[in-house]
Parts: structure tokens; sequence; C-alpha cells
């Protein structure tokens, strides 16, 4: 029987991470579709590449809660930033159970490798019926969170980094290097314009070949994180003129990996599509093993290489070798890691489903449970209708605390503490309500 | 065994007097090395183990490259971030030129830490000759670190919680009951955020004039009040013309005392919370902002203590607070009760 499965995700990596799994309806008997929630600045190339792979919904968070479609899905992933998770589960839980509508297994996971905050991550994540965590390294990190609290029971499922379909290296690949850039890694304008140097002095040494510099995003498009200043500025600024073998190219990171020989990125998820597409992958130590470049994760690959003091390209490419196995392992690149792991639990969950985890307990709190700052005025709103002002002035003390600078929390919160009665009724009248 | 032990101001300075004392004990000779003033070496309550504990006005690089760490048997470098790859390079450097063996070096995170920071914090340690770590916590995520930095081996050792104070302290009263809520100077990082935790904690002391509500830095503050940072309660009760009186300003030496004296202690990342935790008082680390990063909620998260403000009001509820996740404070290290003495074999087995 095929299983219907509904993917929720916003910002252009949770996108592609959808992408990744949906690629595996193919091979099992699943459907995915994807909704992708409007967002300014998502890369059209992501969507029309969802497009082509399956049904794709366009609808904003509260119009699809209210979408009886849902529950004719068997479960629903969603790929969202951390206090939105957290937002998708605790109103779809509350929707299902106002509208006693069956509730369908949710399942979260990550966009790529995760090189910070992992922990913060899983405290937003924690309630979800599963998990995905790419390999045994992350779920090592999860389980010394969870150990010894009330939330060790949370359910995980290793569902890899493998995005692409396998290809085998070819032989005849032009002689081509794609540098996989991130916006943030490294963040310092002055490392970016190194960074960019170092490049253009690799292609100047290296005539025969031709190294494209792979930006994020195009310059009017955006990303998780906020670009201050684009690549191809940080390009033109820095070297005037490139060297003519140097270029940018904005087109689809997997079709240019399938005509390189060689992809090199600082601390990039793009690495492991190099490895599945048949493209040898070099990381960039340039810079050192840092922690706020990630590299550190890549350190046990046997992949770091210096392209500062590399001869050329023939003699980086010469020496590229296969990435240790044993780490790879570790991170999560393994056949034994893979989507079809997360399509087997979600039919175990089928046949038995799970008591939800049970996220408020004395002594602990977790970011998942009501904590973003949306919920809790939305929870405040909720106990001004029924008249707990007590509640409210809670809710709202809490969220003003998160943001101090939120307006309207102030207001509504200066509303609910007047005196008396009536004048309190009619600020909170004119006082603007929180609406998502 | 003769030790000498590199810091450079707090955290470190305070843990290596506390480390020195124990390996004192354990019949290690010691010699602190520190730029800090005398004034910051042991006070007169710990003056007994002064005669042991040596101490050299030395700046880490004079250090590094001195002639008089020679005669060491090793050298327990407790610094942070590049200082500590700077040392080592410094030292090995001084020492070649000399044709002479470097001493053995150990080193380790000066304050307790997990995930991101313990991750950043450990990397430039790695390569040290001991490297020695709080609790099995601490252990498990250096194993990690080494298999994703594909390093087979490091000398390591469970020091236990030895950078806090943690040694048994005696009873001090108070006539009335004393919420201890530590200010940390950077958190929450925006002025604002303080501001409006200030204003939530004067509400809690109006409302419960039986209590006294103490703000207590929770390491130094510039002597001057006009220097006190913007992003720290104290300096927002300052600018309150109309504390209220039971709204107490503590002062950075008193800490200590004020932690003796408490009833119960707030915090929302503070390592003295752990101190709190130890000593059996009532303990809440704020869960009001969440489980987030920069504030070290990961390091507590598995405490047992978090608790939203709102949910500890009346401040009467503090006294029934669930008890520390005792398991959790095992493995941050609290279990290692042998810390100096495993340290000292650690060496001894590591010496040419």
């Amino acid at each position: 029987m095929t299983l219907n499965v509904l993917l929720v995700a916003d910002s252009d990596s949770q996108l592609l991470a959808c992408q990744a799994l949906t690629r595996f309806g193919d091979e099992r008997d699943v459907c995915f579709t994807v909704n992708a929630i409007p967002r300014e600045g998502t890369p059209a190339s992501v969507l029309q590449a969802l497009e082509r792979s399956g049904p794709l919904w366009r609808f904003t968070l509260r119009q699809l809660l209210a979408d009886r479609r849902l529950d004719g899905f068997a479960a629903i992933g969603v790929y969202l930033t951390g206090s939105k998770l957290a937002e998708f589960r605790s109103t779809y839980h509350l929707s299902r159970e106002q509208q006693r509508r069956p509730r369908r297994p949710l399942f979260c996971g990550f966009n790529g490798v995760v090189l910070e905050r992992f922990e913060e991550a899983i405290a937003w994540r924690l309630g979800y019926d599963l998990i995905c965590l790419n390999g045994p390294r992350d779920q090592a990190r999860l389980e010394l969170l969870l150990r010894h609290t009330p939330f060790q029971g949370q359910r995980t499922v290793l569902t890899g980094l493998g995005r692409q379909r396998p290809q085998e290296p070819g032989a005849e690949r032009p002689r081509r290097m794609v540098f996989a850039e991130q916006v943030v890694m490294p963040a310092a304008l002055a490392e970016r314009r190194r960074l960019v140097r170092i490049l253009a002095r690799l292609a100047r040494r290296s005539p025969e070949w031709e190294l494209l510099i792979k930006p994020r995003v195009a310059p009017h498009e955006s990303t998780f994180h906020a670009v201050d200043t684009h690549i191809s500025h940080t390009l033109q600024e820095s070297l005037g003129s490139p060297p003519a073998n140097l270029q940018l190219s904005y087109a689809p990171l997997p079709e240019l990996l399938s005509r390189s020989k060689l992809i090199s990125t600082v601390s990039s998820t793009a690495l492991f599509d190099a490895l599945d597409l048949g493209c040898r992958a070099v990381v960039m130590d340039d810079f050192g093993l840092r922690h706020d470049l990630g590299t550190p994760f890549f350190a046990g690959s046997g992949l770091l290489r210096s392209l500062a003091r590399a001869e050329d390209l023939d003699s980086l490419a010469a020496a590229a070798a296969d990435p240790d196995p044993a780490w790879l392992y570790w991170v999560g690149y393994h056949p034994a890691f893979s989507p079809a792991n997360l399509l087997e639990a979600l039919v175990q969950l089928q046949a038995h489903p799970l008591t939800p985890l049970q996220l408020s307990q004395p002594g602990y709190v977790v970011n998942a449970a009501d904590l973003s700052t949306n919920q809790l005025r939305r929870g405040a709103e909720i106990a001004i209708q029924s008249g707990d002002l007590e509640e409210a002035t809670r809710l709202l003390e809490m969220a003003q605390l998160q943001r101090p600078d939120n307006r309207n929390i102030g207001r509504r919160l200066a509303a609910l503490r007047l005196r008396p009665a009536l004048l309190r009724r009619l600020a909170l009248l004119v006082t603007p309500r929180f609406r998502l | 065994m003769r030790l000498g032990l590199i810091c450079d101001g707090e955290p470190g300075l305070g843990a290596c007097r506390r480390l020195g004392r124990a390996l004192v004990q354990e019949g290690a000779a010691v010699t602190l090395m520190s730029t800090a003033p005398p004034e910051c070496l042991p006070t007169a309550a710990e003056e007994d183990s002064e005669d042991a504990l040596g101490w050299l006005p030395l700046e880490p690089l004079a250090a590094a490259t001195s002639d008089l760490v020679q005669g060491l048997d090793a050298l327990g470098v407790f610094l942070e971030g590049n200082a500590v790859t700077a040392f080592r390079a410094a030292h090995r450097q001084a020492s070649a030129l000399r044709g002479q063996s470097p001493c053995l070096l150990f080193t380790g995170p000066v304050r307790p830490l997990c995930g991101d920071a313990l991750m950043a914090d450990l990397l430039p340690r790695l390569g040290y000759d001991l490297i020695a770590l709080q609790g099995d916590a601490q252990r498990q995520e250096l194993e990690w670190l080494l298999r994703s930095c594909g390093r087979s081996a490091q000398a390591h050792t469970l020091l236990g919680l030895w950078c806090l104070a943690t040694e048994p302290i005696g009873s001090a009263t108070t006539p009335d009951p004393v919420l201890l809520v530590l200010d940390e100077t950077q958190v929450p990082p925006s002025p604002f955020a303080n501001g409006m935790l200030y204003q939530r904690l004067r509400s809690i002391a109006l409302q419960t004039p039986s209590w006294q509500v103490r703000l207590q830095p929770d390491g130094p503050l510039p002597a001057d009040p006009a220097d006190w940072p913007e992003t720290s309660l104290l300096w927002h009760g300052l600018q309150d013309r109309q504390r209220p009186a039971n709204l107490q300003l503590g002062e950075g030496d008193d800490l200590t005392l004020a932690l003796m004296q408490a009833s119960a202690c707030l915090g929302i990342g503070s390592s003295w919370l752990i101190t709190a935790m130890v000593w059996g008082k009532p303990t809440v680390v704020l869960g009001d902002f969440g489980i987030r990063t920069e504030f070290n909620g990961p390091f507590f998260f598995g405490s047992g203590c978090l608790a939203r403000l709102a949910d500890c009001l009346p401040l009467e509820r503090l006294r029934e607070r669930p008890a520390v996740n005792a398991d959790w404070l095992a493995a941050r290290g609290w279990a290692i009760a042998d810390g100096p003495a495993r340290l000292l074999r650690g060496l001894a087995e590591l010496r040419p």
C-alpha cells in the first residue's frame, strides 16, 4: 500500500532536505507531497526541482493546518527552524484534539551536517514522534543530552547524509573544481577576502583548469543566515579582475558536481553530495581547525588540504584521497543510514502508534513545550478570552523576557495590569492582539 | 612531584588556587604562576596551606620560556583559547633552543562546559601530554572530538569539579530567607532584556517583603559602579531610585558568604549554580529563555533544576524545589572524589 507523506518546509536549505527525502519515494512505495511555505527570496530553482519530483503545495502554516486533506497523509515531516518546529507540533496536536480528528505521526530532522547548537536544536525537536539524525555521532550526542532525564524515551532514526542518486566517478570529467561557498563560514569579511584570493592564486597556478565558485544563494535570494556581502561583491572588491578561469556559477550544484573532477569547501554538506555524485572532495584547511568554521567536523575525514600551499589543481586532484571509511560511518554517510530507515519506522508507527512524550516535567524545561514567543502570545490571548487574566499576564511576562523590544507585547501586558477593570477592558480592546 | 600551574586571571586563577592546595595535600610541591597580585592569592582563612603553595608573578608566555620551569616535573596550563596553543609552541621552541626536553604539559577546561563550548575549548588543548577533564560527560565528548578529528589517542584523566568551590561550608543564617540571584554580566546579552528581568525580580521583591532578594555578581565587577555593564542586573538595580528595601545589591567579594547565607539560589547559566546544587541549596536554573547555547542552557538541561520564574512564586515554593538530578551531577564530575590523586598518578605514568 502506498504511504502518503507530507513534508513541510520554508527556507531553501530545509526544502533541499525535503527534496533529498523525496528521492526515496521512487524506490519505495511512498508518495511525497511537499508544502513549501511561501517565503520571500526562496530560490526558484529549488521550487522548480520540487515541482518536478511530485506534488508541491504553497500554503501558509495557518492554511495548511486548517486543510482537511492533512488527514489523508500517513505521516507529516516538518523541516522548519526551531521555534516554528515547536509551534507546528503544538498547534497541530491542539487542532487535532479540538476537532477530534486523527493525529498522524510527526517527524523532523536536520538539513545536512549539524556543525553547532546541536543540543539546542534537539531541545526544540523533543516531542516529535521521530527525530531523524544523520548518524552515530548525532545519536551519541542526543543520548548524552537526554540521559538520566525524563526524555530519554525520545525516538530517533538514522537517515544518513546521502542526498543524491549515487553516480560512478567518471574518468572523462573536465578539469574543473567547484568551490561550495557558505555564507558565514568564514564570516569575517577579511577572511572571506583571503579565501577569494587563495582561490584566485590557485586558479592562476592552474591555467588548464576551470575553478567555479558556487555561491550558496544568488544575490537576490535568501537563505537561513543573513548575507551581508554577497560573494560576488567580495570577489569583485578583492580581485578587481579575477583570472579568466575563476568564475561564479549559479547552476544547480548536483549538475556542477556531476561534471567536475573536484569539489572543495570549508565545511559544507555539499561535500557529501559530491561523494554521491562521484566527485573527489577536498576540505580547505587554510583557516585551521576552528569551531566557528565547522572544520573540526571534517578533521577526521582524511580530506583536509591547504589550497594556498597546493602546487596547482593537478597536484591537488592527484593527491585527493578517499575519505576515511570509519569517519564516514561515524558522521552518517553509510548505506546503513538512509531515509529507508525513516520509512520503515513510519510503517511501524502506523501499526503501533506511540504514546506521546510527556514534555511537561518538574525540574525540566524543553524549548519544544510552549516556549516560542508566538506560542506564549497565542496562549495569552486564549487566556484573555477565557477570563484568566493572571495566566495571560504570566505568559506575556515570559514572552517579554524573550522579546523585550516587542512593543505590542509591552502594550498588551500594560493593558492587563490596568485598574480598574473597565479601563483594563478598554485597553485590551484597543491594543493589538496577537495573530499568527 | 614538582608542579607549576599557569593561569591568567579568572576563572583560571580561582580554579588553580583550589587545585594547587589539593595537590599540595597529596604531597606535591606546587607553584602558581600568575600575574595576579598577592591579594588575590589565598585568603586569611586559607593560610594553612599557603606555606606550601608557592607563587611566581609570571605572565604565561614569560613562564613558557623561563628557565624556572625547566626544573619542574610538569606544568599545568590553565589558559583559554589561542593562549593554550601559544604557550605550548613557545615552551617547545624555548626548550629546543636550550637543547632540553620540554616539560610535561597538562591542561583542561577551567569552567564547566559541554557541547559546542566544550569542543571549542578542547580543540587547542589536543596534543598536550595530558588533558584533565571534569567528569564522564566531558570524557565522552572528548572521545567524540578525537573520533571526528581522526586522532587515535589523547591521554586524559578525570579531575572532578575542581574548578568550582565545592568544599563543605559552614552554615550562616539570616533573619529573613534570602533568594540569591546570580548575576552574569553578559547574560542575557541585551541591556533591555536585563532591564525586563530586573523589573520581574523587583516585582517579586515587592510582593514578598518577608524575603530578601539579593542580586549577586557571579564574578568580579569594576570597582567603580559607573563602569558596571548595562547588561548586568546590578546596573539596573543601581539606576533604580526606588529600589525596594528587600532587593539588595551584592558585591563580588561576598559571593561565597552570600551563597552560604542563601535560602535558595537562582541563575541563568552561571557555574556557581553547580556550587549551590552541591551545597544542597534549593536551586533554580531560570528556564524562561529556553535552552539556548549562549546562555549555557545545554549544560543545565539535564540538571532537574530548571523552572520558569512564574512557577517559583510565591517564593516559599522554592523550599520545595525538586532535588538536583544526582546522575546528571555525577556525570558532570561530582562522582570523582579523588581527582588530584588521579592527576598525580596520570602524570607519574607519563614521566619519561
